[in-house]
């Protein structure tokens, strides 16, 4: 029996025999817990497939939990749920904007979007499609979608594939993205509470149901303390 | 022996920061729960509210633009690519029925939506023109 025949399940303490295979084995069964993950995120960033993603997400996580457990090199949990978690709060805003500054003459954006800003936004709904572009009326909110949509999405999406692969630059980019995202709320609010009679005025749900709406979507805020406080060694070039 | 104490740790978790990650970690869990429910639930939520399947989604959209505009004929209506900024009458140009209260920041006028209120408004506004 040669080295190469060796049984690929002894992954420590063999004094170095076996890494390759370790490496190789780890790699294996990273891929198959994103081939689950992979999937079920972009289910869940169609919204309304949501509940049919979660589950593939869920078992991905599963796969990948049990290979961390069972010893091999795989990305821990933690990564993995903030790349996610943070690809998909891009994702969802992307869309939303995306429809409402390029397509908001559409039958979709006019049944979707109004409805939606009656019920927690009247940015949404007040004087809609009436300025020059087009979608929400509410003053300063295009230019939010534009900086959303053109810089700070795109640079998520980016930062979120590097420090999946668990690359030096997806760190580096990943805090760079949560705190524009941090930047970007700040901005937000203070410009929805500006214009407060504006979005709040008859609407269903509004100021305490627009927070439940949305206080979803702070997992760039949540990231930060772990990602200035982890081993950086653990993300390579 | 400090081998075996951070034998359990995550990888790239140091052990004075072990508290924080799994707080983060769990927070995580919620929020992504959260999210997911919130995306699966919000088309069901409006559908249901604003009055399908008595309406049609176009009919909601139609109901919307008659409390939106204050006006019983308004329509909901998609535009052409030539439409503003690349040129056309800008939508609503010539209506002048939407009520708000123009100060400091303007204040609309119209009626907070109740539980299926546009069926109700629909019913009546045919029962009207029908007698």
């Amino acid at each position: 029996m040669t080295i190469e025949d060796e049984p690929t399940t002894a992954t420590t303490g063999a004094g170095g025999i076996g890494y390759d295979d370790h490496v190789e084995e780890s790699r294996l069964a990273q891929r198959a817990a994103d081939k689950w993950m992979i999937p079920g995120t972009v289910l869940m960033g169609t919204a309304i497939l949501g509940v049919f993603g979660l589950p593939l997400f869920l078992r991905g996580l599963f796969l990948q939990r049990r290979a961390q457990l069972g010893g091999l090199s795989v990305r821990p949990t933690i990564v993995t749920l903030i790349g996610y978690m943070v690809m998909l709060d891009g994702a969802l805003n992307t869309f939303g904007w995306a429809i409402d500054l390029f397509a908001s003459h559409t039958y979709m954006s006019r049944i979707f979007l109004p409805t939606w800003g009656n019920m927690f936004d009247a940015g949404y709904f007040w004087h809609y499609n009436e300025l020059a572009v087009g979608g929400a009326g509410a003053p300063g909110e295009k230019a939010w979608e534009v900086l959303g949509i053109f810089v700070v999405f795109p640079m998520r999406i980016a930062a979120c594939i590097g420090f999946l692969q668990m690359k030096r630059w997806g760190h580096q980019w990943m805090i760079v993205t949560c705190w524009t995202g941090m930047l970007m709320w700040m901005g937000y609010v203070a410009n929805m509470t500006m214009y407060a009679d504006i979005r709040f005025t008859g609407v269903v749900f509004p100021v305490l149901g627009w927070w439940i709406y949305d206080i979803f979507y702070i997992t760039p805020f949540v990231a930060i303390p772990y990602l200035h406080t982890v081993n950086r060694e653990i993300f390579t070039d | 022996m400090s081998e075996t104490s951070t034998d359990d740790l995550p990888l790239g978790t140091p052990k004075e920061f072990r508290r924080l990650h799994t707080i983060i970690r769990r927070v995580c869990y919620v929020l992504l729960f959260g999210l997911v429910v919130e995306g699966a639930l919000t088309f069901p939520l409006l559908a249901i509210w604003y009055g399908v399947p008595e309406l049609t989604p176009a009919e909601v959209c139609d109901e919307l633009q008659k409390v939106m505009y204050s006006d019983d004929t308004r329509e909901c209506e998609t535009h052409d690519l030539d439409s503003p900024p690349f040129g056309g009458t800008a939508e609503a140009q010539n209506q002048t029925t939407a009520e708000d209260i123009w100060k400091v920041q303007p204040t609309p006028l119209y009626p907070r939506v109740g539980f299926r209120e546009l069926v109700e408004n629909k019913r009546e506004r045919e029962a009207e023109e029908g007698g």
